[in-house]
């Protein structure tokens, strides 16, 4: 007999969707095994967990073999005490807190479900307390502090709950976009379809909306597939969900290039947004676009009260990526533990591709902290190792901004190529801090949209925390020695 | 509302595919009253503040550049040479920020000015500045705003490197398009599609590959399906788009120094005596392709491009 949802069975073996092997493996014996989503933390995959009556116990890195041995083997019913295990509520319905690296660290709310639950079981959402029935009221309470996730959400950085109100009054909305763009989004499609598709549910039930639109790069072809069986297993949408794929270029993300490619532009650029406008329109009428992390965000406070966190992604040297999650008085460098660096630790290049580059991780991961330090709120943390030159890497990041904006408007456009050249113009002996910062200012004060506004970051943070090494090379030297041909060796 | 909707035959501009983004409204719904420069304004309903600023004598110089302000052509908001600082929502474009009853419009705040300098340079940046061979020499407004501002170095140069530059387009008898001299203000867009409903021109590329092209995805404006109506050279603030016949004429005539050999390399007509035929339409590329290999490889390589520095 199928089970009915993962806490109704006393042994639950769960295994990756995403190894084909490692489940067909597990599955030869009669354990109950089920299928989740990925945990965040490649490092740990495949992951094969055993839960026996409030206990559990890892085997991270599990080879079909070993997991064909764990499935057989826990036919008699008592774990494998050699392996680590966690003790927890027998009825947990998100991933416990676990001593081993990347799980034991912050809290797993929105990523509670993600590497636990089948993906598109509703039992399982349920079983967390999730399909909440509430009213209107009730989620523009929950929604009173909560803030818009990532350049991808409209209301990025700002509360989401005013416009809600406005729309609600509204005679008409057309749709709850959910931009699902950006890979931590794609990831809690993956895994936790179900905590994402409430929350564009409770949006939807606020402002009336007709249907909700899941907005997916079209490389992602594993959130489309999992949204759409969680959507089929939905239990009573108040909006029936469409899935749509858009480009994967980067700038694809932006929340009006979101709407242009669900209306089916064949070329993404940009739409105006004049100061204090409400909500986009999506075929002529308003509709919400916010990102996936938004709306898990919303439908995690809306049933369990609890205040906001912040999902962080650490990338670049590093052996592997790790995505975990953070109260927002936690500061970035504690989401460091999770990772091994390769090359030590120079800087970091956080808050997305055209972050801010920071020598010091002490900084909260709250929104308004990282604006103060110049930092930017997309919750990435990218490494840059002890002989990375900061004056490369903001080079190339500044040529691809040059490279993949969408040709609207001019600061963005030809500041970035202007940008590209000054930052050239240093390893000739001309450094202009002066000019670099007052076109960083200009790209900021008057692109039409967020990336222009941010695509001078990375070289004005640069220049401000390592101006010494900038410096050098219009000295004709690289202090990592990565820039310049090595000199010829004369014997 | 929608299931009348889904009966309506689609309107003829369906077809029509430019290429740019569905702006919003960006004009007041109603009679405003602002302060520009100290001075009080009051605009009719459906303007922007550029309409308040441009009805009083400025501290400093607006240009203004891709505004047209006519035919219903824009507001395009591109070139960012328009704007200005405000007490309610810090420094906006004038031309597409609608009046507000009660704001307050600073033109020569130190942010604006900078702001509209370095964008008006940031345009001449790619421009092909050799106003001598110029058909639109003494009628460029593009040249008028580097006269205004008082333009005498500009911070980053002028586009001037031959190589680079795009063949000017010559086979059409009647209008040439030198795409050196093009600022993307949309208005030839706007023009042959929206008021003369053609369905010839539109944007297309993005970041420095953003360019003026044809809906059919030809590369020439012969093989277009143009009608050579001559809105868009009209409309044209540069000398990117001119009507043939002018195209050299007010230039300085330096002997065996014309506009088409200052650039090199130039698309003539292929034939001799064009009629009055046009390709046909409806060959449009509209729908939009998965993206292509060179997209994904400019995309993907970030940190492992090549060419830096
Ligand atoms: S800021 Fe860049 S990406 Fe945004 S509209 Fe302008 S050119 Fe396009
Ligand atoms: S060709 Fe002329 S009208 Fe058309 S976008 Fe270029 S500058 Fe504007
Ligand atoms: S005139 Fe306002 S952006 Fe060009």
């Amino acid at each position: 007999m199928p089970p009915n949802n993962i806490t109704d069975h006393r042994v639950v073996v769960r295994v990756p969707s995403d190894s084909d092997d490692v489940r067909t493996a597990a599955s030869e014996g009669d354990a109950n095994v089920v299928a989740v989503g990925r945990t965040g933390i490649p490092d740990l995959e495949p992951l094969v967990t055993v839960t026996i009556e409030g206990r559990t116990a890892l085997y991270p890195n599990c080879p079909p073999d070993q997991a064909a041995d764990i499935a057989t083997d826990i036919t008699d019913g008592t774990l494998d005490e050699g392996a680590a295990v966690i003790e927890h509520d027998p009825d947990a319905a998100s991933f416990p807190a676990a001593a081993v690296r990347g799980l034991d660290l912050g809290t797993r709310r929105v990523l509670g479900g993600c590497g636990w639950r089948r993906p598109a079981s509703a039992a399982d959402h349920e079983a967390e307390g999730g399909f909440v029935d509430v009213s209107p009221n009730d989620v523009l309470d929950a929604a009173e502090t909560l803030r818009g996730r990532g350049w991808g959400d409209w209301r990025h950085d700002d509360r989401v709950a005013d416009d809600w109100r406005r729309l609600r009054d509204d005679e008409h909305t057309a749709a709850v976009v959910v931009n699902a763009h950006a890979a931590v989004d794609g990831l809690l499609l993956e895994s936790a379809p179900l905590e994402v598709l409430e929350g564009a549910q409770l949006a939807a039930q606020v402002v009336g909306a007709e249907k909700v639109v899941v907005y997916v790069s079209e490389d992602d072809e594993r959130a489309v597939t999992r949204t759409r069986k969680a959507a089929d297993a939905y239990p009573d949408p108040v909006a029936p969900v469409d899935v749509v794929t858009g480009p994967s270029a980067y700038r694809a993300a932006e929340p009006t290039m979101v709407l242009e490619a669900i209306e089916g532009n064949h070329r993404l650029e940009a739409r105006l947004r004049p100061p204090g406008s409400s909500a986009p329109t999506l075929h002529e009428t308003p509709a919400l676009v916010h990102t996936a992390r938004t709306l898990a965000q919303l439908a995690v406070a809306v049933r369990t009260g609890t205040p906001p966190t912040r999902l962080v992604t650490v990338s670049g040297d590093v052996e592997s990526p790790a995505t975990v999650e953070l109260p927002e008085s936690d500061r970035l460098a504690d989401a460091l533990a999770a990772v091994t660096l390769v090359d030590g630790f120079k800087a970091a290049c956080v808050g997305g591709r055209f972050g801010g580059l920071t020598p010091s991780l002490d900084v909260a991961a709250d929104p308004d902290a990282l604006a103060d330090a110049d930092l930017g709120t997309e919750g990435t943390v990218e490494v840059l190792g002890e002989t990375r030159c900061v004056l490369e890497f903001v080079g190339k990041r500044t040529q691809f901004a040059a490279e993949t904006n969408c040709g609207r408007c001019v600061p963005c456009r030809e500041g970035s190529t202007q940008l590209t050249e000054l930052l050239r113009d240093v390893y000739d002996g001309d450094y202009d801090a002066e000019g670099i910062e007052e076109l960083t200012r200009v790209m900021d004060a008057s692109s039409v949209c967020e990336f222009g506004v941010v695509a001078g970051r990375p070289a004005r943070t640069t220049l401000d925390a390592f101006d010494a090494e900038v410096a050098a090379h219009a000295d004709g030297r690289c202090p990592t020695g990565t820039c310049f041909d090595a000199p010829e060796v004369t014997h | 509302m929608s299931s009348q909707h889904t009966q309506d035959v689609p309107p003829l501009t369906e077809t029509i595919a430019p290429g740019t983004a569905t702006d919003p409204d960006v004009t007041s719904t109603e009679t405003e009253t602002i302060t520009v420069d100290g001075t009080e304004v009051t605009v009719a309903a459906g303007s922007t503040l550029l309409d308040a600023v441009e009805a009083v004598d400025t501290d400093d110089q607006v240009a203004a550049l891709c505004h047209y302000g006519r035919e219903d052509i824009g507001p395009r908001s591109t070139c960012r040479t328009c704007m200005v600082d405000t007490d309610a929502h810090g420094l906006v474009p004038a031309c597409s920020t609608p009046a507000e009853d009660g704001l307050v419009v600073d033109t020569d705040t130190e942010t604006a000015t900078e702001a509209r300098d370095v964008n008006l340079d940031l345009v001449l940046s790619n421009h092909n500045l050799r106003c001598t061979t110029c058909g639109k020499n003494g009628r460029c407004e593009l040249q008028d705003a580097a006269i205004d501002n008082g333009v005498e170095e500009p911070r980053y140069g002028v586009f001037d490197d031959r190589g680079a530059y795009e063949p000017i387009d010559d086979s059409s008898s009647f209008i040439q398009i030198d795409r050196n001299k093009c600022i993307l203000c949309n208005r030839c867009v706007e023009a042959c599609n929206d008021v003369q409903v053609e369905g010839v021109l539109r944007v297309e590329g993005t970041g420095a590959d953003t360019r003026i092209g044809f809906q059919s995805g030809v590369e020439t404006m012969e093989e277009s399906t143009c009608v050579s109506c001559g809105h868009c050279a009209t409309v044209c603030p540069t000398g990117s788009l001119v009507e043939t016949d002018i195209a050299d004429a007010a230039t300085i005539q330096l002997p065996g120094f014309t506009q088409k050999n200052s650039i090199g390399k130039t698309y003539e007509s292929s034939t001799t005596s064009k009629g009055p035929m046009t390709p046909k339409k409806g060959e449009e590329r509209t729908e939009r392709e998965q993206s292509t290999e060179t997209e994904r490889a400019r995309e993907s390589t970030v940190d492992e491009r090549e060419g830096w520095p």
